[in-house]
């Protein structure tokens, strides 16, 4: 028991970043996954800001990780939010993603992946701990949106799954 | 000898009950998206005018401090005693005072520390994780040192006196608030002087997250180290007694700010005789704390084109190399301010830069930066030039910044604000070669967060709204500014807070109206600051315009400056001042949580019927002939003659003329129809005729329920397009579908609703008439012949060698 419980608690030990604190701002990831009748996939889009990951990766892959100078860092921070985010049906069955990329636009970095969409599906679950992982401030809002209809969950250190359902 | 009253732990219940009125709608579902306020706002009185003014008979407090304190930098300590000066110019008489003690949110026993959640998404603060997936909650080992701190630190104010000129004064704590029962009332005008000594620990701000504390720095040259400290919250201050909610009881639960008064400090700090103090106020006993070598370095910032530095980065670094047991006194006076913060530590470089504004108020403004080694070099670089960009751009949207000094401190808070002084937290990467370096991002987090914190000295240091109770008006009002001050910073860099940045949480339904209670806010960031931002941003670009806009601002800011407005009062003269009735945009914007999705339904053609046969029925033959042939017909023709065409000699009148074929029949009946007109219905229909417009009948659908402009660009079919914009009042009586008549001369070809992204609206697919397939970012990002400049990796690509260059050299190259 006390093997297991440190184990645990050392997969969270990463010391507190300076988060954006107090009167400033607290930021946060917004993931779409997007049930795209045209492509006949669901669509998962992570949207987050720039500076957050490139904290991260430093914390993550070194201190000289440099999201901007560097695309095999970016690939690197997708890795890590493929390996950090699933996807299930409403029975816990796992959706296999695809990777599809990752891109940076403004002061967002974009990670994409998709899969086919399995009309069975009632609901899917998620899985997120990207930057959660790291520090306390982190918040990820997840919007489903299926046929014009937008469901969501925030995830958090305190919450990092949620079974969204699609029957009202 | 204190004693302390505990209240019930109350657990922060986020229940939203629908406010009940009297008037309601009990049939059908008209919705009144149009309902004025004045039922919803408080009732307008002498002290607050209907029209979002200060009244003839406003009042407010004033708290003057007189304050000695002294920082054991060894015990990490706070020792003072503050003299008080309490001016009742409220017409109540007060029996009692309230004194708010934020430092003991941090003891064990506070309401806010017991009513902590656990794995609660909105707390600030160390990482737990609540059970999932089959396993066990669990705590991190940032959880467990903040529990060890809090476990070996007795934190909280230690109140070893509270005195008047007779003796000792009787005094309650009730959790993070104290009362002072009076010697004999304060009545109207009349003032009170106490005095209390106080003391606390400083907790370690990257432990607790508190705002302000001290940073420790291990590595340093001096043995033990190096802090930095940040001193705020730190003495016991005065609650707001206002006319709206009396004294203010809402406990600090480290989330609603503050809510304080005006009044005038003096503050002498006695601190290590090696540190650098940054403060709150004008610095009185240069001469004590200052060598002659610094005080000339700052007269020459007075008028320097840059900043200056008044501490070298030699100096500092050999500061923090060294260390003493003497002690220094630093001397502080600040006129009308609200509170009083300030740093020390050995490690601060400090640089200057007078900014001169002009104007009758505040000619002059030193602009200072305070920071160590860790944050260069891009603190020297940036931040003085970030604090005189912001006061140049948010004085023309509001007033001259009225004090002397405007700082800005680098230590372990990410962002918080003062008056004159602002905590931030941006620092640079150590390289192994030695150097400092810093990302992009980085600096844009410095320009950024500077930018924000001095912007906060004038909301809500100046125009004092209540934190405590509404964040969104200090954050919120300061956000959609910051954007502004960066935007004229540099216009490459993609500054936050624009309408489209907020489409995602607005479509979202995890969010709380943005009039919620400050420690009630579910996801504080884009409730209070993004939203609110946005909507002003779409309420200067596209409802107000500019001039309007920045007129009733400026009137909010000058009616409200140095005074304490309420949410009524910023809504009550935005509208006023602009001439222009904004109730529906507070009431949908701040009120509820609908978001804008407007579609573009569809859209009727019409052709203006001319009643004369000789037009109409050839426009009849026209339709028909339009219509695709039948496909029976067409098949027949394939296999052969029909009876028709094999008897060609047998023909008739039909066969010559079709069922369109007018006669004099058609054209008397229109000629009576003429006569019977009146002359101006014949002009009209005549002209009608002539000009033969195109009519054309838009609908549609709100579905996202919040009212808004509906900005249609038009297309037509020679190329030329069109901005006609429909006001919001177009969905008064209709709030869920309207339809709109064009009429025009050309062609409609295409309709667009908010062409420019200009007012949120989170679906742009039905924002195209005839729809257009909008890809998703996966589909766009898989497209694969996308152009454009920002798509390219230069940083990159900087490092490819030059072809010709290669086989220049492969040409001359021996080949060994």
């Amino acid at each position: 028991m006390r093997r297991r419980f440190c184990r645990e608690l050392v997969t969270l030990l990463f010391s507190v970043l300076a988060a954006a604190a107090a009167a400033h701002e607290q930021k946060e990831a917004v993931t779409t996954v997007l049930f795209n009748e045209r492509t006949g996939n669901v669509e998962v889009m992570h949207r987050f800001l720039l500076h957050d990951v490139e904290h991260a990766s430093k914390k993550l892959f070194g201190a000289q990780a440099d999201l901007l100078k560097t695309p095999g860092d970016r690939e690197k921070f997708a890795d890590y939010v493929f390996e950090t985010f699933s996807l299930q049906d409403e029975s816990g069955t796992p959706i296999t993603l695809t990777a599809v990329g990752s891109e940076i636009e403004s002061r967002f970095l974009w990670v994409y992946a998709e899969a086919p969409i399995n009309k069975d599906w009632r609901g899917v679950n998620l899985k997120h701990g990207a930057l959660i992982d790291l520090w306390p401030d982190q918040a990820n809002l997840i919007n489903v949106e299926r046929g014009g209809v937008t469901r969501s969950a925030v995830l958090s250190g305190g919450q990092r799954e949620v079974l969204i359902s699609f029957d009202d | 000898m204190t004693r302390t009253v505990f209240s019930l732990l109350v657990a922060a219940f986020l229940t939203l009950t629908l406010p009940s009125h009297a008037i309601e709608q009990t049939k059908g579902t008209f919705k009144d998206k149009f309902r004025q306020l004045d039922e919803d706002l408080p009732t307008p009185n002498s002290y607050r005018t209907a029209g979002g003014d200060v009244g003839h008979e406003y009042w407010q407090q004033k708290v003057d401090y007189d304050i000695d304190v002294r920082l054991i930098e060894d015990q990490r300590r706070i020792v003072g005693t503050e003299r008080v000066r309490y001016t009742n110019n409220s017409p109540d008489t007060l029996r009692f005072l309230w004194l708010q003690l934020d430092q003991n949110r941090f003891r064990p026993d506070s309401i806010a520390e017991r009513s902590l959640l656990f794995a609660d998404p909105s707390r600030r603060g160390p990482q737990v994780e609540d059970a999932a997936d089959g396993k066990a909650p669990r705590i991190s080992i940032d959880e467990l040192r903040r529990q060890q701190f809090l476990d070996d630190h007795e934190l909280g104010f230690v109140l070893s006196s509270v005195r008047d000129g007779s003796g000792d004064l009787p005094f309650t704590v009730v959790d993070a608030n104290m009362r002072i029962d009076l010697r004999k009332p304060i009545r109207p005008g009349q003032s009170a002087t106490f005095e209390v000594d106080f003391a606390f620990n400083i907790v370690e701000e990257n432990t607790i997250v508190a705002r302000a504390g001290y940073e420790h720095f291990p590595d340093d040259a001096r043995e033990g180290g190096n802090d930095i400290f940040l001193l705020a919250q730190w003495f016991p201050r005065l609650h707001a007694y206002t006319d709206y909610e009396g004294w203010t009881n809402k406990p600090f639960l480290g989330r609603g700010e503050f809510t304080l008064e005006f009044g005038d400090y003096t503050v002498d700090i006695t601190v290590p005789a090696d540190h650098i103090v940054s403060s709150t106020g004008t610095l009185k006993n240069p001469a004590d704390v200052l060598t002659e070598e610094q005080r000339y370095r700052l007269a020459q910032a007075k008028t320097a084109d840059k900043p200056v530095f008044v501490v070298t980065p030699e100096e500092a670094l050999a500061n923090e190399a060294e260390g003493t047991t003497e002690q220094k006194t630093w001397r502080y006076e600040a006129k009308n301010v609200r509170d009083f913060a300030w740093a020390s530590s050995r490690k601060f470089m400090w640089d200057a830069q007078g900014y001169q504004q002009g104007g009758d108020v505040q000619p002059t403004v030193m602009a200072m930066s305070f920071y160590p080694k860790e944050g260069e070099p891009l603190w020297s670089k940036y931040s003085t030039a970030a604090v005189i960009h912001t006061m140049k751009v948010y004085s023309r949207y509001s007033f001259d910044y009225p004090y002397p000094i405007a700082q800005s401190v680098n230590g372990p808070v990410g962002g918080m604000e003062y008056p004159m002084i602002t905590f931030n937290g941006p620092r640079t990467e150590l390289q192994d070669d030695g150097d400092r370096t810093y990302s992009l991002a980085e600096k844009r987090y410095l320009l950024g967060v500077v930018i924000h914190e001095v912007g906060h000295i004038y909301f809500p240091m100046i125009v004092n709204s209540d934190e405590r109770q509404w964040t969104w008006m200090d954050e919120g009002l300061n956000s959609f500014l910051d954007a502004m001050a960066g935007w004229e910073w540099d216009p490459e860099i993609p500054w936050d807070n624009q309408p489209r940045d907020i489409v995602d949480y607005m479509k979202s339904d995890v969010q709380v109206p943005i009039m919620t209670q400050s420690d009630s806010v579910l996801r504080l960031g884009p409730n209070a600051y993004g939203k609110p931002a946005a909507a002003l941003m779409i309420l200067r670009e596209t409802i107000l315009g500019r001039e309007l806009f920045d007129f009733a601002f400026r009137e909010y800011s000058r009616r409200w400056r140095f005074k304490r407005p309420t949410p009524a009062d910023f809504f009550r003269t935005m509208e006023e001042a602009s001439g222009v009735d904004l109730d529906w945009f507070w009431r949908g914007w701040f009120y509820t949580t609908d978001h804008v999705d407007i579609s573009i339904d569809r859209i009727w053609k019409l052709r203006l019927d001319t009643l004369n046969p000789d037009i109409d029925y050839d426009r009849r033959r026209q339709e028909n002939a339009d219509k695709p042939a039948s496909v029976i017909v067409d098949r027949n023709a394939k296999d052969g003659k029909t009876w028709v065409e094999q008897n060609p000699d047998i023909r008739d009148f039909y066969d010559e003329n079709d069922r369109f074929t007018v006669t004099n029949k058609e054209r008397n009946e229109y000629q009576l129809f003429l006569a019977d007109l009146e002359d101006w219905e014949r002009a009209t229909v005549e002209r009608a005729v002539a000009e033969d417009k195109h009519y054309y009948v838009l609908q549609f659908t709100n579905h996202g329920g919040l009212v808004m402009p509906i900005l249609l660009q038009l297309t037509y079919a020679d190329g030329g397009t069109e901005r006609l914009d429909l006001p919001a009042e177009i969905w008064r009586r209709y709030p869920d579908r309207v339809k709109k008549l064009i009429v025009t001369d050309r062609e409609l070809t295409q309709v667009v609703v908010d062409p420019n992204w200009e007012t949120a609206d989170t679906d742009v697919e039905n924002n195209h008439f005839p729809r257009r397939i909008v890809p998703s970012r996966i589909e766009m990002f898989k497209t694969p012949d996308r152009e454009g400049f920002e798509r390219r990796d230069i940083i990159q690509d900087m490092k490819t060698e030059l072809e010709s260059e290669k086989s220049d050299e492969e040409k001359t190259g021996d080949p060994e």
